[in-house]
């Protein structure tokens, strides 16, 4: 063979050896190199991330006296509605426990709160549905906890990493949660779909009762079941908007619409479960 | 050999291969050759021609198999349209074993190697190892289930075996049945794509428990759901247990109800798992609905009049014939057949004779309702109810036999039909009845259709009977005796009718027609039934309705169902009812109470009849204390119930200012 015909393939016997050397390596030194991946790569994605809310904090200095002026004032507003809410609900967080006692019901599993940024999202593919935020197991967050924002469900820790933690969000297929059409007791199945990377993100729901209805025109609210130990009840999903016939027959499946906010969110909340607390002494 | 060619100059010619001639000896091993290829190419084409079809079907046989899935049953509604039956949703988890052959093979290998390495020389065999494997890799996946579910269930081999000799195309259920919390925490749990998934399936579901059980019916398995006009029926099939109705309704509308069945052929790899997507497939349907003429509310009264006593309750819409309430006790809650019947629940339920649904198939005597066919039979021969007065003394001696009269305090004086009827005085219907005759009588009986089935909807309906001479004579050989025709005056003898029967009987005498067909299904445009009128004439059926108005108020001291009018719970303000009592005596048994009537008087609406079997043959049982109160309670609620829909319907009135 000329040496310039062994030049020429130079690159594809280096490939092939990478491939080969990677085949045979170890399944530990694999896994390895995939964890560390994400611990290098987690520092970029942080510092870009705080990059770019230096950057928005730069763009909204830009605004005018009279634009924050106003700014503040919808904010206090909102911070007087929202401290409103926040006594009522804690009034009737009051009346339940005192129900529950008279009842003996056990109380129900608390969360701890843990809000995140998100740092780096992964939502060009139809297939992942992803994003990375903040913090990670220096903020003790496990894999599988809830995360929801404002407008509901937003997905389930996917991987934890020291500093960061990939969430999957419930437009992933690779998500399912027990859920409930609001108004109705009957558990069903939701799962995230194939979506496509600038529509609509949106998922399916399986098990539909035969007697429950919904159109684009008239949409179903679908909220957490709360019966699956993961997602406390009540949580908004999506809006059901269409509704068809399965093939055994038996139920209905139908579309879901979620939120758009999904593909932009800033800023999420974790849900960890809080350690069960010590009965009370006899 | 020397060739006489020339040498070619050119030395490049020497690389051109030189045509050396014509060979005759190569000759014959072309002809052998081509007759070679002659033969195959005529093999090929005979295949190809001729046995491609057998092939194909071959091949096809092997290759694919058709799924037959049942479809949900139709539901079952009352007449206001409140689901009585319907279809609750099962879920199971269940293993797809087709995605685990991989698994399958590994576990395989892996058991096998642990034998050589222990040096075991008593290896089992290839297919042991895989049978082995096959449970370890299944109790992995239920392992994880159990793991969520805090379960410890363990995997049946021999039933893990069968499901892979005959049900392979089918998911393999690791739990069946399982609860909508269980149901939910599996489906957050589970990974999205994993072989473990949730199977879902219908159950038949009664949302009023053992309301109406014995009218409803109940289900029982069907393996043999098939599907009209869907191909494959050479392939080897596999089918999904459907329902097939056992009883009640849902055995008699089976056809109505079954679901069309839907089904799917796939093609399967060599090891017979399924190769997707299906080639062929078919949405199951729902069967369609049914809707009861019966009510659920007036039931519900029914079965808690009744409580725990044996006994069956009949209401009847008197213009249509319509069945309002069917009740039987003891009876069975419905919901213990969903998914399966249990031993354990099948022996208490013939432990305490629940099977029979006594409206229709329980033979009662009827006691002293059998008065109202005596009376009309006696006034039909010419028998005055003003005139024919009987002086009551407590008793009356027919043939050999003193005959005692039962009701009230046994005297009750000289009395004509009216009094006879409201207080119900078997003296005066002994004499009565032996002017009438047994012929006429058991004619009357006959005509109004208390021999014969009624032909309601339902399994296993009794028919009754009346004797007569030429019954006594045919059946039992006997010759009629003078206290025969007595027994029989009172509704006792051999007289034997169903509750059903009874309850037409007083819905016939509503009308003042002979007949009356039930029926269990509701139509809101039903019209009114007209059979052949009662020949009595305007007085004759005064003084029977006036009879058996009399039995349920105070007119008379001794009424014997007097206290629908004098206690409160059952006194309905402004419906005047007629009825009868009566109170059969059964040799050996306890009595069996009886109440039949209708209401209201003017313009009947409803009619009933109410049987309750006494646990002792001393224990005093009675129509007026046992029976009359449940029809009572039952009527109530009817015109509760029809008051409020009349107040709804009202117009509103406006008050101007």
């Amino acid at each position: 063979m000329p040496p310039q015909r062994f030049d020429q393939a130079r690159p594809f016997a280096t490939l092939g050896a990478v491939i080969v050397v990677w085949l045979i390596l170890p399944a530990a030194v694999k896994t390895f190199s995939r964890a560390t991946f994400f611990e290098f790569t987690a520092p970029i994605a942080t510092s870009a991330s705080y990059v770019r809310d230096l950057q928005e904090y730069w763009s909204l200095r830009a605004h005018s006296n009279s634009d924050l002026v106003e700014a503040g004032r919808d904010l206090a507003r909102v911070n007087a509605s929202f401290a409103v809410s926040a006594q009522h609900n804690g009034e009737l967080e009051a009346e339940v426990t005192r129900l529950e006692g008279l009842l003996h019901l056990p109380a129900l599993p608390g969360y701890r709160l843990e809000s995140a940024r998100v740092a780096e999202r992964d939502l060009g593919s139809s297939w992942w549905q992803r994003f990375v935020i903040r913090k990670g197991r220096n903020f003790g967050l496990t894999e599988g906890a809830p995360v929801i924002f404002t407008g509901g469900v937003v997905g389930r820790i996917k991987e934890v990493h020291a500093y960061t933690a990939v969430v999957e969000l419930i437009s992933s297929p690779g998500i399912r949660l027990a859920a409930t059409v609001d108004g109705d007791s009957r558990p069903v199945s939701y799962e995230g779909g194939d979506n496509p990377t600038f529509g609509r993100p949106r998922g399916s729901v399986e098990f539909l009762p035969l007697d429950i209805f919904a159109q684009a025109s008239q949409p179903r609210r679908l909220v957490t079941s709360g019966l699956g130990g993961v997602f406390p009840a009540g949580l908004l999903i999506g809006q059901l908007v269409k509704i068809e016939q399965s093939s055994d027959g038996l139920f209905n499946t139908g579309i879901v619409q979620l939120d758009p906010r999904l593909s932009d969110l800033t800023e999420v909340t974790v849900l960890e479960p809080a350690p069960a607390e010590a009965a009370p002494p006899p | 050999m020397a060739s006489n060619h020339p040498e070619p100059t050119d030395p490049s010619g020497r690389l051109v291969q030189s045509h050396r001639g014509y060979d005759p000896r190569v000759v014959a091993f072309y002809f052998l050759i081509a007759a070679l290829l002659l033969v195959l190419v005529g093999g090929l084409g005979y295949r190809q021609l001729f046995r491609s079809d057998i092939y194909h079907a071959r091949e096809r046989m092997q290759n694919q198999r058709r799924v037959l899935l049942p479809g949900p049953r139709g539901n079952i509604y009352d007449r206001e349209g409140r689901v009585l039956v319907t279809n609750r949703a099962r879920y199971a988890v269940v293993l797809y074993l087709d995605e685990l052959q991989g698994d399958f093979r590994k576990e395989t290998i892996r058991i096998r190697k642990n034998y050589r390495a222990t040096g075991d020389h008593d290896i089992p065999s290839l297919g042991q190892i895989e049978q082995i494997a096959r449970v370890s890799v299944v109790q992995q996946y239920l392992d994880q289930v159990n793991a969520i579910l805090g379960r410890d269930e363990k995997v049946d081999a021999g039933d893990l075996r069968r499901h892979f000799g005959r049900e392979l195309l089918l998911p393999y259920t690791l739990i069946p049945d399982l609860s909508a919390e269980n149901f939910a925490r599996l489906t957050e749990r589970l990974p999205v794509v994993s072989p473990l998934r949730i199977y879902a399936s219908s159950a038949r579901a009664y949302p009023y428990g053992s309301a109406a059980s014995h009218v409803l019916g109940y289900v029982g398995i069907d393996e043999d759901v098939d599907v009209e006009d869907f191909p494959g029926e050479d392939l080897t099939t596999f089918k999904m247990k459907g329902f097939v109705g056992r009883d009640g309704l849902e055995k008699n509308f089976d056809a109505v109800l079954q679901g069309e069945p839907g089904g799917s052929i796939f093609r399967v790899d060599p090891a017979g798992y399924e190769v997707k997507p299906p080639l062929e497939e078919r949405q199951p349907r729902q069967g369609r609905s049914l809707t009861t003429s019966l009510d659920i509310d007036l039931q519900q009264v029914a079965e808690q009049g009744l409580g725990d006593q044996t006994g069956a309750a009949v209401a009847l819409d008197v213009a249509t014939g319509e069945v309002l309430v069917m009740a039987s006790k003891p009876d069975y809650d419905l919901n213990a057949f969903s998914p399966r019947l249990m031993p354990d629940t099948v022996a208490d339920i013939e432990r305490r004779g629940a099977w029979t649904n006594l409206a229709v198939g329980g033979l009662f005597a009827p006691g002293s309702t059998f008065k109202t066919i005596v009376s009309i039979a006696g006034m039909k021969r010419g028998i005055s109810p003003e005139t024919f007065k009987v002086d009551c003394e407590g008793s009356l001696k027919v043939g050999n036999r003193i005959f005692r009269c039962d009701n009230g305090l046994g005297h009750h004086g000289d009395i004509a039909l009216r009094e006879a009827l409201g207080e119900s005085c078997d003296v005066y219907f002994y004499a009565f009845g032996q002017e009438t005759t047994p012929e006429a009588m058991a004619a009357q009986a006959r005509e109004m259709h208390l021999e014969r089935a009624t032909g309601i909807e339902l399994p296993n309906e009794k028919r009754g009977t009346i004797p007569d001479p030429a019954w006594k004579e045919k059946t039992k050989g006997e010759k009629w005796f003078p206290g025969d025709t007595a027994n029989m005056s009172i509704g006792q003898g051999d007289v034997l009718v169903t509750p059903l029967q009874m309850a037409c009987l007083a819905a016939s005498l509503a009308r003042n027609e002979l007949s009356t067909q039930p029926t269990l299904l509701h139509d809101p445009n039903r019209p009114r039934q007209h059979t052949e009128s009662i020949p009595l004439t305007p007085e004759q059926r005064a003084a029977l309705v006036e009879g058996m108005e009399a039995c349920t108020n105070t007119t008379y001291p001794d009424d014997t169902a007097s206290l629908l009018t004098t206690i409160a719970a059952y006194r309905i303000p402004g419906v005047r009812i007629a009825g009868k009592t009566g109170t059969a005596q059964v040799h050996g048994k306890g009595d069996v109470a009886w109440f039949i009537c209708f209401a209201p008087i003017e313009h009947p609406q409803i009619a009933m009849a109410v049987a309750v079997e006494g646990d002792n043959p001393n224990e005093g049982f009675g129509g007026a204390q046992h029976a009359a109160p449940i029809a009572a309670q039952v009527m109530k609620k009817y015109f509760e119930k029809k008051a409020r829909a009349a107040a709804a319907s009202a117009p509103a009135v406006t008050l101007a200012r």
